[in-house]
């Protein structure tokens, strides 16, 4: 039996992104109201909104989070043509007693021509990088050289396609064997064009990206893409939202000859699945932490979690109702009218899921004498008092 | 709308009432499936709606549209328009009350005999009804009818022709005077009336879109062009129209009228059907012909400041209601974003509800938060509820779970990790207790000081059968048996190392399993110990744990008839007994007794039977085989073993392979299967030191395991694993980050406690180092000059705390009584240095912390640096503590 626990979001319009930091602690939502709102977790598991601001003149279509080390930082893209990052000011907030923060915007970018349509942060070990992508077609990937200074942005690479894009995907993969890669998907709808996910790879010598696989096999619009957490795999895993829900390996091929890396890896795609049973557009698609679970979002207003077998056989493991109703009949099979299986009707839910209560323990009291609570530095990097001089050995 | 092809008109007033009208016109009521008023012919719509049919009415023939009569009173009037231009006001259902008896069957003729295109009733004045009619020469197409008018003596003549031309008898109640008589020389495709004015009239006329205003019917205003079909009023928006022209939909702002603000992509196919949401801003859903999907357009009404040739936000989606082609749709009047779908082949309906797109995300601890519309829901894995306890746990859930119960942290009784992990993974266990073995044989010769075999026996069995020499064979006969067939074994000192390895005998130079069967035997592990003991020679032993195993508790039965099976061994090649173990022996659903038998009936020197059967464990298959295989077959043997098990990522292969690289390589199928990084950065880091640690693959897994900690904050869990890993692979450990140096001569000041390894990696961006109790020094150990003093007790640093730290402010809350107890076990790190790395004021970390407790701003006057929350990550309380 699935309950899901609704949250009052109070928004004024359609929520388009929701995203969730590294602990899992705070989350960030945008809507169409062009806002985007903080929540943070109360330690009896409780989502209280600490701050919800106007970031955009247009819809705000994403939201994401740096990692931690870099503070705490937000992105955000909009219709309005421009991307924007924020950083959280604690200290010069006059009530934080009352649980609201204070963010403030620290660049805007705003090389596009128009609607960014996806902005993602590289994962950290690279450094603070961020791309966006845009309805005309251009990806971009900006670096701040200074991870102390957020409101230095330089635009480090352009990469133009004639298919608008819709969504970009940075490989979460720390491994030295692996260089950096991002997919892109593009939301065309014309399927004459085949191809709608690119993926790039940073080309060492060059030092920029170069396309290293076009999946020619989907053509589809595609709406959403993500790379699955790696978790130190030799291969790479890809989920794409588009008619259906697919899921692609990429192995990349171990050239030794190729010291040079003068060129990409040539990866080798597999599909290792391919679902229809949204029946209808699949709108988004999320991995857990251990790539294990993907979760799919689609216009039939269900919410699919798939999960693979050993064999690497993967199965939907549970179907929840997007309005967080209970699955009706959800007993036992239900019977559905044999004249009327519509896409829309939910079957059955066989993951016990239930509301979230709190399993993450709460001593918050006993905690308040940890040592790593003192005041510290935001980000962790060496440093002594400014009046004495390094003491390095 | 053609005979044949359906439309669907919504009740105005009745939100569960809708008619289909083909060649007829049905009324259906909707409701909850199986529910009382549902009567057993009702029609599924989906999962919890069906309908009932109400009424038929067939008494209009050559229908091509209908209009709903708008107002409450009469209830189920409905205006239809025939191919030859008339209009017939008929009705539905039961409600005859006077007024409706009066207009029923009611007729407006037009002059002229042409198909009625389109009807609409005026909103406000709802006795007006407009029909569009096509062209007839010159005359006019829009003619606006009073149904309330009565028959009119002068118009008699006129409609006397019509009805010799109809052959219609029902004169009383025909009308022939239109009201207004608008459009000469035009046709008129669509209509409706403007809720700006009671007055207004759209009309989609052949090439030009019209308005007419009915206060002065001889001016209209009209835009030219060929968008002229389905015009149709925004309900949210009174100034926004719809119109289409084969596949294109243009939008209009009524303000605006010269031009469309909008067109919409072309769609390959003509259209058929375009209709508002009338429960949802600025939603608009458009049909085609022969089509299975309902295109949306989400037109979000967001003013943007960058200009008028911007277009507005459009999302548009598409959505499939059913799997047959689409005759025809209708939106709910009321409920939210909810259409009834008519298929255009038989009539079949579908109640169908446009959901929101759905976003979501996954936390880092495995619960999953979804955005609908504009509310939020979440849900988590709950943990142990799957009732049959079918469904495993996630990874994520199982590494979380294990890594709370320390598992792998337990370096002395190794196998034990096993049960830390759960003990319900026969290759966990296979893994932890090879490895146990292989630390125990190590251990065993660092006594004897035998260095060389240490690095051997972690490279496991496959390497070290491969350096066997001087094997010797013996053949040796059945024990407790009267046979005489001598069954050749191997031995060497290699091989009693890998049956060592695989838990079957001890250590010492005999090779005696009798402690691996009684241990097997406490288990209850009957088969396994009896094939153990049969594949020692010993058959009566084996019959012996038979019996035992089946007079046990919950023993089984059937093992005695197994046993007195295996009394009945005869080593005549052409036997009865033989020929009946082979071919039955299959049908064992017990994996061990399976192999007792193939081993029995098995010719000397090949044991496929056995060495093959992939369900006995490996460390069984490799000890029979390091007894029974000569040179030549074993390390082929193992080989094949190896590389099988490296293929499916197998951990029990970790006996074959052992810490080597041929394990890594092992080790990653077993990661790529399962993620399981935990088990992977354990079991890599027992391996001798300096050698697989190294490998980059090791570093990459166990810096992903380091990262999962960390993301679900189980920093406590990160640094003991820091911990135990720097004690197994020095090189791990991480530098000093903070150094801390005397204001005065610029030396460290740190240097009596340097040798502390007390920093955990990421731990010292926190700011703390400096002395313990045991340093007296109040001053540098340098220039001697004293240290800087704590801003709440205003003692040089280096002076240990007293024990009532930090009440001089006169809190006096009682529970600082109590952390003050709990803080005496902590009063070494009460003596730290800490300070704001902002203000740079600080003190006594004890000080500091009590003063925190209450406070925002740093103790020193005048600093209104808010220090406790520069750092958000620094509030966070780590998960794992206990």
């Amino acid at each position: 039996m699935f309950v899901a626990r609704s949250i009052a979001a109070d928004h004024k319009d359609l929520i388009h992104d929701v995203s969730y930091d590294f602990h899992g602690r705070r989350m960030a939502t945008c809507s169409s109201d062009q806002s985007v709102k903080v929540w943070d977790k109360s330690d009896n598991g409780e989502w209280n909104c600490t701050a919800s601001w106007k970031t955009h003149s247009g819809s705000v279509w994403r939201v994401t989070w740096a990692h931690p080390e870099f503070g705490q930082v937000l992105a955000s893209c909009s219709f309005d043509r421009t991307a924007a990052v924020w950083e959280e000011i604690v200290g010069e907030s006059n009530d934080k007693q009352r649980g609201l923060s204070h963010w403030i915007k620290r660049t805007t970018l705003v090389d596009s021509r128009t609607s960014v349509t996806d902005v993602k942060f590289a994962p950290k070990h690279m450094g603070l990088m961020l791309t966006t992508c845009s309805a005309d077609g251009v990806m971009r990937i900006y670096e701040a050289p200074d991870v102390m200074n957020l409101s230095q942005w330089s635009l480090q690479q352009e990469i133009s396609s004639k298919l608008s894009c819709s969504c970009i995907s940075w490989s979460p993969s720390s491994s030295r064997a692996h260089a950096p890669m991002i997919a892109v998907g593009s939301d065309d709808s014309n399927t004459a064009y085949s191809g709608k996910v690119h993926i790039y790879e940073y080309i060492e010598n060059t030092r920029k990206y170069a396309k290293a696989e076009n999946l020619m096999t989907v053509t589809d619009p595609v709406h959403d893409i993500a790379f699955a957490p790696n978790l130190g795999r030799s291969f790479h895993v890809l989920a794409i939202a588009t008619k259906d829900v697919c899921i692609f390996k990429l192995i990349p091929m171990r050239n030794e000859s190729a010291v040079g890396s003068s060129g990409p890896t040539k990866l080798q795609v597999q599909i290792l699945a391919q679902f229809d049973n949204h029946n209808s557009q699949v709108w988004r698609v999320s991995w857990n932490i251990t790539s294990t679970l993907l979760a799919s979002s689609g216009d039939d207003g269900c919410v699919r979690l798939w999960k693979a077998n050993y064999m690497d056989n993967w199965k939907c493991t549970a179907i929840l109702r997007g309005d967080g109703s209970p699955v009706t009949g959800s007993s036992s099979q239900a019977a559905v009218p044999s004249t009327a299986g519509g896409p829309q009707h939910v079957i059955h839910c066989n993951l016990c899921y239930l509301s979230r209560c709190s399993t993450l323990c709460s001593q918050a009291d006993v905690e308040r004498t940890c040592p790593w609570s003192l005041p510290s530095s935001q980000r962790g990097v060496p440093w002594s008092p400014p009046s004495c001089p390094a003491d390095t050995p | 709308m053609s005979g044949s092809k359906p439309d669907i008109l919504w009740s105005p007033h009745h939100a569960d009432r809708y008619v289909i009208c083909d060649s007829e016109l049905g009324l259906y009521r909707i409701g909850p499936v199986g529910s009382g008023e549902t009567k057993a012919g009702a029609l599924p719509l989906s999962v919890e709606t069906a309908a009932t049919l109400l009424a038929i009415n067939s008494d209009t023939p050559y229908m091509k549209c209908v209009a709903w009569y708008p107002k409450h009173e009469p209830e189920c009037l409905l205006a239809v328009g025939q191919a030859n231009g008339r209009v017939v006001l008929t009705s539905l259902g039961q409600s005859h009350n006077s007024k409706c008896k009066e207009l029923m069957g009611k007729e407006f003729v037009p002059k002229h005999a042409r198909q009625c295109n389109t009807l609409a009733w005026n909103p406000v004045d709802s006795n007006w009804l407009a029909a569009g009619l096509d062209k007839h020469r010159a005359d006019f197409s829009v003619l606006i009818w009073d149904i309330s008018s009565k028959f009119s003596p002068e118009a008699s003549v006129a409609a006397e022709k019509i009805r010799l031309s109809s052959g219609d008898t029902d004169s009383g109640l025909v009308v022939t005077k239109p009201l207004y008589e608008l459009g000469q020389n035009d046709a008129c495709l669509s209509l409706c009336w403007l809720p700006r004015d009671q007055k207004l009239l759209l009309a989609g006329m052949h090439r030009n879109l019209a308005i007419f205003d009915l206060r002065n019917t001889s001016q209209k205003t009209f835009v030219n062009t060929k968008a002229i079909q389905g015009v149709t009023v925004d309900p949210h928006f009174p100034d926004r129209v719809a119109s289409f022209f084969e596949g294109q939909v243009a939008i209009w702002d009524l303000r605006k009228f010269e031009k469309p603000v909008l067109t919409l992509t072309e769609q390959p196919k003509p259209l058929t059907k375009v209709a508002w949401c009338p429960t949802r801003m600025g939603l608009l859903a458009t049909l085609t012909r022969d089509s299975n999907i309902i295109r949306l357009y989400d037109m979000q009404h967001t003013p943007t400041p960058i200009g008028d040739e911007t277009e507005p936000t459009i999302i548009e989606r598409s959505v499939q209601p059913s799997n047959s082609l689409i005759g025809s749709f209708a939106w709910h009047p009321t409920s939210q974003n909810r259409m009834v779908v008519v298929s255009a082949a038989n009539r079949a309906m579908t109640d169908f509800t446009v959901f929101e797109r759905i976003s979501l995300a996954w936390s880092s601890t495995t619960s999953l938060m979804w955005a609908c519309g504009r509310h939020l829901y979440e849900c988590a894995e709950e943990a142990g509820v799957g009732g049959e306890g079918t469904v495993e746990k996630d990874i994520a859930t199982k590494m979380r779970q294990r890594a709370q119960s320390r598992y792998g942290h337990d370096m002395v009784q190794v196998w034990k990790n096993h049960l830390l992990a759960g003990g319900d993974d026969p290759q966990l266990k296979s893994l932890w207790y090879t490895l146990f073995f292989m630390k125990q044989y190590t251990e065993d010769m660092e006594q004897k000081q035998q260095g060389s075999k240490q690095a051997l026996v972690y490279s496991g069995i496959k390497n070290i059968v491969k350096s066997s020499s001087g094997t010797t064979e013996n053949r040796r006969c059945w024990s407790g048996s009267d046979r005489q067939t001598d069954v050749p074994r191997f031995h060497s000192e290699e091989r009693s190392l890998a049956l060592r390895l695989c838990g079957w005998i001890n250590r010492g130079p005999d090779i005696n399993v009798e402690p691996f069967l009684r241990s097997l035997e406490g288990e209850g592990e009957w088969e396994r110990a009896a094939a153990v003991a049969l594949f020692n020679l010993d058959i009566r032993r084996a019959i012996q744990i038979l019996n035992k195993g089946a007079s046990a508790e919950r023993g089984d039965l059937n093992l005695n008839v197994v046993a007195m099976a295996l009394s009945g061994y005869t080593d005549e090649k052409s036997s009865l007994w033989r020929e009946m173990c082979s071919s039955l022996r299959l049908q064992l659903k017990n994996p061990y007794l399976c192999v007792m038998f193939a081993f029995l009936t098995s010719e000397l020197g090949t044991y496929d039977g056995v060495l093959y059967e992939s369900s006995v464990a490996v460390t069984d298959r490799v000890a029979f085989a390091c007894m029974f295989l000569n040179d030549a077959q074993l390390p082929r043997y193992m080989e094949k073993l190896t590389s099988e098990m490296k293929e499916v990522g197998n951990l029990e292969g970790i006996l074959l392979t052992g810490l080597t690289k041929d394990g890594v390589d092992l080790m990653e199928s077993y990661v790529d299967r399962t993620g399981d990084v935990q088990t992977a950065s354990f079991c890599m880091l027992k391996g001798s030191p300096g050698e697989v640690v190294k490998d980059p693959r090791v570093q990459c897994w166990i810096e992903n395991y380091r990262n999962l900690l960390d993301a679900w904050r189980f920093w406590h869990k990160r640094a003991e694993f820091d911990i135990h890993r720097s004690k197994l692979d020095p090189s791990s450990k991480p530098l000093a980050q903070v150094f801390v140096s005397c204001n005065f001569c610029g030396k460290s000041i740190s240097y009596s406690c340097s040798a502390m390894p007390h920093q955990g990696r990421g731990f010292s961006q926190y700011g703390v180092s400096g002395s313990p109790t045991k340093s007296k020094v109040t001053s540098c150990p340098g220039c001697r000059k004293p240290l800087p003093r704590c801003a709440l007790c205003l003692m040089n640093m280096g002076t240990p705390v007293s024990n009532c730290p930090g009440t001089g402010h006169g809190t006096g809350k009682s529970g600082e009584k109590v952390d003050l107890t709990r803080e005496n076990k902590l009063a070494q790190f009460n003596n730290w240095f800490t300070w704001c790395h902002n203000c740079r004021h600080g003190g006594h970390a004890g000080h500091i912390l009590s003063w925190f407790r209450d406070h925002t701003e740093c103790p020193v006057s005048a600093c209104t640096c808010k220090c406790m929350q520069l750092d958000t990550t620094g509030n966070l309380v780590p998960s794992d503590s206990h």
